[in-house]
C-alpha cells in the first residue's frame, strides 16, 4: 500500500522532476495526519514509472490542488528547520525592490 | 461580574441560547471546520464539539466564541440586544480606566492542572483543527493569543496569531512582518541572535482574546486594558520555562521560544480577510518547551472566513475605537468612526465635524503612517451615520466627486500582505495603495449652494414636520413614524 505525502508550491510552474530537498506532511489518517518532514527526495510527474515510490499530491500557494499527483521517493530525512532569519523572504523581496 | 474564562461564558451561552452542543462525533480533519463555517455563514450560535474523533473524552473544540454582536454583548456583561453604537460607546468608555492585572500562585491557576515537559510535549495531544480544505496545516492557534515580551522595557504584547502544528514540537506561524511580535523580534531579539519566548494561549476570558485583536498602541499591555473591560484585574501565572506572564484561567498555554536562526513553512490559510491568498511564507518557527492544560481542555478556534465570523466582529469594535482615538489625537475633528464586519477592517467610515480635500487628506495620512491595514476610507460629514451602511452608501455614492474626491497613497515595506488584490509580487515587498474618498461638502461652497439633503427631517420645516407626525394616524397608518 502506498503511503500519501502532500506539499507546497509557490506555484505549479515550479515543480522540478529529479531530487531535491522539500517539506512533506504525512496524508495517512490519524491524530498525526498532517505531520510535517522535511525530506531529500525523488520526485516524478510520472507516479507509474516509480513503481517503489509513493504518492505526491501538490497544492499551490493558495492551497489549490494540482489534479495530477506525483510520484516520490524519500531518500534521507532532514532536520525538521531549516537555516534562515523570521520574515527574511520579505525582507529580501524589500531589499531587492528598493534596489539594495 | 466579568468571566472567569471561557467555561463561564459558554455557561451563560447556553442559558441565553447563543451556543449549541454537539454531541455527535465530528471528525477534527475538516468536518468541525465546514459545520462552523456554514453556522457563520446562517448567523448560527457558537458550537461547542463535545466528541472529536481520535481524540479522547474530554478533549473538545469550541468555535465562534463572539462571531455576533450579541454574544459580543454578552461577552462585556450587557444584554445581548444591546445596539452596536451602545457597545462601541460602553468599550470606549471603559477603555478610560486601565486596571493592572494581578498575579497569582500557580496552585490557583487552573491553567497548571496537567504540565508536560520536555520529551512528553507533543502538540498531537489536542484535536487541533484542519479548518478549511487546502490549508498548510492544522491550525492549533486560530482564536488564540501570543505573548511576548522586551526584556529591557518589560512591555508584554498579545496578539492574535495563526500557528500550525507543524510536528510533534513544533508550531508554525505567521505573525505579519508589521505586527507587534515582528517589532519586538527585530529590535530586540534578532541582533543578539537570542531566541524570542512566547507562550500560546488557547481558551481565555473572551475579551482577551477580542483585545488580542486590537491595534493597541506599541507599549501598551493587553493585559490591562483586558482589565478595563472586565472592570476588574485580569489573574495571570508565571510560566513554567520562562518568566512570561499568562492568563491563569486558560485552556491550554504552549509555551517555547521563537529562534532567530530556524525557519519552518507556514501555510497557506483562510485568512480573515475572506481568501486564501497566497499567504504562504518561510514561516515564523515555534519550538515547543512545555504545555499546560485543564482537566478536560477547551480548544477555542474560528473557521475563518467570509464575513461575518468572531474575527470581523471584534476587530470591527477594537480597530474602529483605536482608530478614533488615534484620529482625534492627530487633531482631526473626527465624530465616529465605524468599521463594518462585511469590510474585514479593509474599509473604513469616518464621519467629520469638517470636510473637504484637506482634513480628508489628513485621514489617509493617519491611516497610512505605520503600517497599513486599511485600504479604503469613506470620510462623510457628521449628519450621515456611520452605523447606518444605506446612509453610508447613499453620500458615497452622491457625494464623493469621481475625479477630485479620491485621494491615493502608494507605499511599500509596510502594506497588509493579506489584501487579497495585491499580486504575488505586491504582497511579498508589501507593497500596496490605500484611498481615501471624500464624501463631505467642500467647506469652501457658500452656505446657500450646498445641495439640500431631500430627507423628511432635511428638506421639510419643523412646522411641516410636526404637523405630519402629529396627524400621522390621522391619515390612516396604522405604526406611528419611526
Amino acid at each position: 500500500m502506498k503511503k500519501e505525502y502532500q506539499t507546497f508550491v509557490r506555484q505549479f510552474k515550479d515543480l522540478k522532476e529529479g531530487r531535491q530537498e522539500l517539506f512533506i506532511k504525512d496524508l495517512t489518517p490519524g491524530p498525526q495526519k498532517y505531520d510535517t518532514k522535511q525530506v531529500m527526495a525523488e520526485i516524478s510527474s510520472h507516479p507509474e514509472k516509480m513503481t517503489d515510490g509513493d504518492i505526491l499530491r501538490i497544492r499551490s500557494e493558495s492551497g489549490i490542488l494540482l489534479p495530477q499527483v506525483w510520484g516520490i521517493k524519500i531518500l534521507k530525512e532532514l532536520p525538521e528547520s531549516v537555516p534562515g532569519q523570521p520574515w527574511e523572504d520579505v525582507f529580501k523581496a524589500m531589499g531587492k525592490s528598493s534596489g539594495g | 461580574m466579568p468571566f472567569q474564562d471561557h467555561r463561564d461564558f459558554i455557561e451563560t451561552l447556553k442559558k441565553t441560547g447563543d451556543v449549541i452542543e454537539v454531541t455527535k462525533e465530528v471528525d477534527w480533519d475538516l468536518e468541525a471546520g465546514a459545520i462552523s463555517r456554514r453556522v457563520y455563514e446562517m448567523e448560527g450560535p457558537s458550537i461547542w464539539f463535545k466528541k472529536i474523533k481520535d481524540y479522547p473524552e474530554g478533549f473538545t473544540l469550541y468555535n465562534g466564541s463572539q462571531g455576533t454582536w450579541r454574544r459580543v454583548a454578552i461577552s462585556l456583561g450587557l444584554p445581548p440586544e444591546t445596539p452596536v453604537r451602545e457597545i462601541y460607546r460602553i468599550y470606549e468608555e471603559r477603555l478610560k480606566k486601565p486596571i493592572d492585572p494581578v498575579i497569582v500562585d500557580e496552585k490557583k491557576a487552573p491553567c497548571k492542572e496537567n504540565v508536560l515537559l520536555g520529551n512528553h510535549v507533543d502538540l498531537y495531544r489536542f484535536p487541533a483543527p484542519m479548518i478549511h480544505e487546502g490549508d498548510g496545516g492544522r491550525y492549533i492557534g486560530s482564536w488564540d493569543l501570543v505573548v511576548t515580551k522586551e526584556p529591557e522595557t518589560g512591555w508584554t504584547n498579545w496578539g492574535m496569531y495563526r500557528f500550525m502544528i507543524h510536528n510533534k514540537r513544533w508550531l508554525a506561524g505567521w505573525p505579519q512582518p508589521t505586527s507587534q511580535l515582528a517589532h519586538q523580534m527585530k529590535k530586540y531579539y534578532l541582533p543578539r541572535n537570542e531566541p524570542m519566548p512566547a507562550a500560546l494561549v488557547i481558551g481565555t476570558d473572551p475579551l482577551a482574546h477580542m483585545v488580542a485583536t486590537a491595534p493597541v498602541r506599541l507599549g501598551e499591555d493587553e493585559a490591562r486594558v483586558t482589565g478595563s473591560l472586565r472592570e476588574k484585574p485580569i489573574e495571570l501565572v508565571k510560566c513554567e520555562t520562562c518568566d512570561l506572564l499568562v492568563p491563569a484561567h486558560s485552556e491550554i498555554v504552549i509555551e517555547g521560544e521563537i529562534p532567530t536562526d530556524r525557519i519552518v513553512p507556514d501555510g497557506p490559510f483562510g485568512e480573515y480577510p475572506g481568501y486564501r491568498s497566497g499567504t504562504m511564507a518561510e514561516g515564523v518557527g515555534f519550538r515547543v518547551k512545555a504545555i499546560t492544560f485543564r482537566n478536560n481542555p477547551i480548544l477555542t478556534m474560528i473557521a475563518l472566513g467570509v464575513p461575518i465570523d468572531d474575527s470581523s466582529i471584534a476587530a470591527s469594535l477594537t480597530a474602529g475605537i483605536a482608530m478614533k482615538m488615534g484620529l482625534k489625537h492627530r487633531g482631526i475633528p473626527v465624530v465616529d468612526v465605524y468599521v463594518p464586519p462585511e469590510g474585514v477592517t479593509h474599509l473604513i467610515f469616518v464621519s467629520v465635524n469638517k470636510g473637504g480635500t484637506q482634513v480628508t487628506q489628513e485621514v489617509l495620512n493617519y491611516f497610512t503612517a505605520r503600517r497599513v491595514m486599511v485600504s479604503k476610507v469613506i470620510v462623510l460629514d457628521d449628519d450621515i451615520d456611520v452605523f447606518d451602511s444605506g446612509q453610508v452608501l447613499h453620500a458615497f455614492a452622491t457625494k464623493c466627486h469621481p475625479g477630485r474626491g479620491m485621494l491615493v497613497e502608494h507605499y511599500e515595506g509596510r502594506a497588509n500582505s493579506l489584501t487579497p488584490c495585491y499580486s504575488p509580487k505586491e504582497r511579498a515587498r508589501l507593497k500596496g495603495a490605500s484611498v481615501a474618498f471624500d464624501a463631505t461638502w467642500p467647506p469652501e461652497w457658500p452656505e446657500e449652494v450646498v445641495p439640500v439633503k431631500a430627507s423628511f427631517k432635511t428638506i421639510y420645516s419643523k412646522e411641516i414636520q410636526e404637523k405630519v407626525t402629529k396627524n400621522w394616524k390621522s391619515y390612516g397608518f396604522k405604526e406611528g413614524p419611526r
